[in-house]
């Protein structure tokens, strides 16, 4: 009995301890962040020796940013582009999801294919072609209307719910329908509740993309100063032709790195045992 | 007279069959809109956005463009050039290679991290937002720190020299020649395994508890547990999975470009990758014709795997 | 015939996308955009300005005009809004609009922008002549001939950059700003070693001895003799400096005897090595101002840098201050002062609203107007006169010796990248090979015939 016990105790001991090299692995690069964001823009890459808070903190950094661009507005702008996208994202791909996971139509199947087919192909390659479709056809060039039209509708969304619809079993629809349960009620009242941990999972997908997103914006939005986002703003204004400001770059990242954190931390409490599983039986 | 009936009784039974077929056709049709009005919102959306470029960018493959002039038709002659060009076959080297390395170590990486992170530990929020930082920190930080890692006189090559006693001349240059495609691989699994992690962590929470409930009373191990029901029951999530690493270590760009690729995004034979030239040929030398045959290519790779993979997804939901 | 079809059916395709075409253009030519289904491109772009544009309609009279300028790095670059300043000062119905696309991907973003549409902007800043080469390529800017002969335009006050970026004849950008390599040096580090100023006539033989006797590897004290940029032109470009080598040769055997000078330097310890500065992202700046490399070959742009950062207290004086610059070593038999030049230009886009008030402000930006300002900010105009050479060595900070003053004196001048049709990949040719061969991935001779054999495939295919 007591062996067991000890051996329950080891066992805890070793994941933890395993927990924490990786966590420390891992918290690194933040670290790093912090570290040089109260640098200046030479200590930054000093790395002969290498020191974690320099002599003098900087701490000016975090005041300067607001200062040397309007952070506030490309914070703001950010903020409303994140929440429309990640708002349509996930309505219109767990919509899409439960027809490809849960219904049957002829070719199913090929449109499916072509759906994942087009996350295939780098950006890179159509993005002049979709330019100038925004542009000359629907005139949204340097708008942030742009951006929603081009991220809201992604096939990563589609995808990603419906594998895990694949998991629910059919028995449970099938059920429903009997009942006389129309289809839409069933993806309203049965699947959504069913999904949460898939839905956060999207959330935070989308979320930290279009927050992070750097090409998408550059391309559309850099000739409008008003619309810029924060990443645009963040190289726009700290890195320049013949010199950077890593210090204040890192500061600005560090300040924009903080909600993308806090809805992690917040949407990571659905991924709880037992909430998805309630009535389903393997 | 009982011939006539039968007659009539055949009509009747056809006629009813019809009425029965075609009630049928029109529940069919019934369900196929019905299922097509779920698709519609991103299916229109996602095809004026998306699928059109798409399709116009593989047409641009057999032409020749630069954005602006008139488009000149090319036959296969982008396709004939590519097998002469040394860059494009190293990129398309270096890129296979690349996958080959980074998409099971990943996979394994990431679910190990997830089934580690699902259970019952104090901290567990903490420990989860933790391993998602370095996919979600700034990338500038995210290569400072590993180059740092893994410099000429860095951590790494300081344990090779102390511990693995590795002569000064010989510790490895971990971003020039050979090495370079492990450093690609190792930075990635790094950095991507928090990533898959949340959708692992998603997946895992589908899986019933009673499942392994029922496995311990009839006495199973942790190892069997998992080879049992937690495997099986992930199918669809490793498939997800392993189809978007698939992809997205095709498409790896940013990796190269920051490692390797120095203030001028400079790549040489041994560090450059598919996409990287895509850009090259596409926006700094405006060869879209080109850059969208080499995207072809690329395509057809990513295709020819998702193809198997899908053919392995539709044989678990058929047994 | 069949291939027609092909064509018209691609044509098709590429109208149902640009279905508005250049809807708001109005009056510019639309010639350039996808909407055309013209297969050929000659006809397409002879622009309106031999017609009626010397003697068009007397500059705007009274109403106002807007030009659209695309430009990089506002905040940071002081000289954008002090040309705009000067120029709406003497052009007070002018408005110029600054558009900041930003450093780092300004060439990809601008020229993005213009296959969208022309007019997006009406006068452009090109950044390098690769980029110039695409705007020209994508028929995005106008041919300034015309304009030139018209305003009387002495090209040779350029220095002979105007020819290096003649296409087919024609000029599309003027230079206004130039910059060329010089060396820097920390007199410091000379004198603690008790060793004579690097001149402005060195061979390179002479400058390698140099930078040879200076370095010294005691510990705690080290001193890189010389430093180089992970640039292919801080070291390749050294053989071109005779005048009869060039970059577009297609043979590049001429690099070899720079390639050994630099990596044997960097065996001996004399400059830091090519790899560690690639992966630890050591900024040349970093190098310079940390007070242990004695000689660094850089363009005269980091002038600026240094003099502000040592005035602002980023760059410690104490390591860096006592600087001072030299003409670029040359080749044995050749007149000192030969060195490399990057110009950065402005054009007239063949959408602009007003093609002639477009003109008339790249014409003050280019011109000897535009070259005081620039040299009032501490730039280097694109003409160097005497007088914009004194403003700037007179600046505060500037080094004080005869020497420094007398290094801004360039006798020839060739571009860091002339133009060609096929430069942008060239160039990048060029790049990958001499990343290849520093960093030890390829011997000497194996980068250059890799360069000889891919770059040989372009220029005679």
């Amino acid at each position: 009995m007591k062996s067991a016990r000890q051996k329950a105790m080891v066992g805890k001991v070793i994941v933890y301890l395993i927990l924490f090299l990786l966590a420390a692995f891992m918290i690194v690069p933040f670290l790093w962040m912090l570290s040089s964001s109260i640098k200046s823009d030479r200590e930054v890459f000093q790395m002969n020796p290498f020191v974690w808070i320099p002599k003098n903190p900087r701490w000016n950094n975090y005041v300067e940013i607001w200062k040397r661009m309007d952070f506030t507005r490309y914070i703001g702008n950010t903020a409303f582009l994140t929440v429309v996208v990640t708002f349509l994202q996930l309505l219109t791909s767990s919509f899409a999801a439960y027809s490809f996971a849960k219904l049957h139509f002829k070719h199913k199947d090929k449109l499916f294919l072509a759906y994942i087919a087009t996350i295939a192909v780098p950006w890179q390659v159509y993005m002049v072609p979709q330019f100038i479709m925004m542009s000359n056809v629907f005139h949204l060039n340097g708008k942030l209307t742009a951006m929603i039209c081009l991220q809201a509708f992604s096939a990563f969304g589609v995808f990603m719910m419906r594998q895990f619809y694949m998991g629910i079993p059919d028995e449970l629809c099938e059920a429903a329908r009997i009942d006389g349960m129309s289809e839409y009620m069933i993806y309203l009242k049965i699947m959504l509740p069913l999904s949460k941990p898939s839905l956060a999972t999207l959330t935070i997908f989308t979320f930290v993309a279009t927050w992070n997103d750097y090409l998408g914006p550059l391309i559309y939005l850099t000739p409008n100063k008003a619309n810029w986002t924060i990443q645009l703003g963040i190289k726009n204004s700290f890195i320049g032709q013949y010199s950077s400001q890593y210090g204040l770059l890192m500061a600005a990242s560090v300040v924009s790195l903080i909600p993308v954190l806090i809805v992690f931390l917040i949407l990571q409490k659905n991924f709880v045992e037992g909430v998805a599983s309630t009535g389903i039986k393997g | 007279m009982s011939e006539m009936k039968k007659r009539e009784e055949t009509k009747e039974v056809a006629a009813s069959n019809i009425a029965l077929i075609k009630g049928r056709e029109q529940k069919e049709r019934r369900r196929t809109l019905i299922a097509l009005s779920f698709i519609a919102p991103n299916f229109i959306g996602f095809a004026v956005f998306t699928l059109i470029p798409v399709i116009f960018a593989f047409v641009l493959a057999f032409t020749k463009w630069d954005g602006s002039n008139p488009i000149q038709f090319a036959g296969i002659a982008n396709f004939t050039k590519l097998f002469s060009d040394q860059f494009f076959l190293a990129a398309l080297k270096n890129t296979i290679i690349y996958c080959i390395g980074t998409v099971p170590l990943t996979l394994i990486a990431s679910l190990a991290l997830a089934i580690l992170l699902n259970q019952q530990i104090r901290g567990r929020g903490i420990f989860r937002t933790i391993a998602f930082f370095p996919y979600v920190a700034s990338l500038v930080a995210v290569t400072a720190v590993w180059k740092m890692l893994f410099s000429q006189s860095g951590p790494v090559n300081a344990i090779l020299y102390y511990i693995f006693h590795v002569e000064n001349k010989d510790l490895p240059q971990w971003f020039v020649g050979n090495l370079v495609m492990v450093s690609y691989i190792l930075f990635s699994v790094w950095k991507f395994m928090g990533y898959y992690m949340v959708i692992y962590l998603a997946g895992l929470q589908g899986i019933s508890k009673e499942l392994y409930e029922a496995a311990s009373l009839d006495g199973a191990n942790t190892w069997q547990k998992f080879a049992s029901i937690t495997w099986p029951q992930l199918k669809p999530t490793t498939f997800f999975v392993s189809v978007m690493l698939t992809i997205n270590c095709f498409k790896v760009f940013d990796v190269a470009t920051l490692l390797a690729g120095g203030d001028n995004n400079t790549l040489t034979v041994s560090s450059t990758v598919l996409v990287h030239y895509i850009y090259q040929k596409g926006f700094i030398e405006w060869d879209l014709g080109y850059a969208s045959a080499v995207a072809m290519v690329l395509f057809l790779l990513v295709l020819a795997v998702t193809l198997i993979q899908f053919r392995g997804e539709k044989n678990y939901a058929n047994s | 015939m069949k291939k027609r079809k092909l064509i018209s059916a691609v044509m098709a395709c590429s109208m149902v996308l640009a279905l508005a075409g250049c809807g708001g253009n109005g009056s510019t030519p639309t010639t350039q955009t996808t909407t055309t289904a013209e297969t050929t491109q000659t006809e397409t772009t002879t622009p309106a300005t031999t017609e009626g544009q010397t003697t068009t309609q007397a500059e705007a009279s009274g109403d106002t005009i807007t030009l659209k300028w695309a430009i990089w790095d506002q905040d940071a670059t002081p000289y954008w809004m002090a040309l705009k300043d000067a120029y709406e000062a003497k052009n007070d119905n002018v408005t110029i609009e600054l558009i900041d696309l930003g450093s780092t991907d300004y060439m990809t973003v601008l020229a993005t922008q213009l296959s969208g549409s022309t007019s997006a902007f009406d006068v452009v800043t090109v950044k390098d002549v690769p980029g110039y080469a695409t705007l020209v390529q994508k028929n995005t800017i106008e041919p300034l001939d015309d304009y030139i002969s018209a305003a009387n335009i002495d090209l040779s006050l350029y220095g002979g950059a105007t020819d290096q970026i003649t296409v087919d004849g024609k000029l599309y950008q003027l230079p206004f700003r130039n910059d060329f390599w010089v060396l820097f040096y920390n007199k410091d580090l000379f004198d603690k070693a008790g060793i004579d100023y690097p001149t402005n006539d060195m061979t390179f033989e002479e400058y390698d001895a140099l930078a040879r006797q200076v370095s010294s590897s005691d510990f705690g004290s080290s001193v890189y003799g010389a430093h180089y940029h992970t640039w292919r032109s801080a070291v390749q470009l050294f053989g071109v400096l005779d005048g009869e080598h060039s970059i577009l040769s297609g043979t590049y055997d001429f690099f070899k005897p720079y390639y050994e000078l630099v990596l044997n330097q960097e065996t001996d310890n004399i400059c830091r090595s090519f790899t560690n500065l690639k992966t630890e992202g050591l900024h040349y700046s970093a190098a310079f101002s940390g007070g242990d490399v004695a000689m660094m070959n850089m363009g005269s742009w980091f002038i600026s840098t240094m003099i502000a950062n040592l005035q602002s207290g980023d760059y410690d004086s104490s390591l860096c201050g006592n600087w001072a610059i030299a003409k670029y070593p040359h080749a044995e038999g050749v007149e000192a002062g030969s060195t490399l030049g990057t110009i950065t230009g402005i054009a007239v886009t063949t959408g602009a609203s007003d093609k002639d008030a477009a003109w008339d402000f790249v014409e003050f930006v280019s011109g000897t107007e535009g070259a005081k300002v620039m040299a009032e900010t501490g730039n280097f105009p694109a003409i160097m006169t005497s007088e914009a050479m004194d403003i700037i060595s007179s600046l505060e900070g500037f080094p004080q010796d005869e020497q420094s003053k007398a290094a801004l004196e360039v006798s020839n001048l060739y571009l860091e990248v002339p133009y060609a049709e096929n430069v942008s990949e060239i160039n990048s040719i060029l790049d990958s090979y001499h990343s290849s061969i520093m960093s030890g991935e390829m011997t000497i001779d194996e980068g250059i015939a890799a360069m000889n054999d891919a770059i040989g495939k372009i220029l005679n295919p």
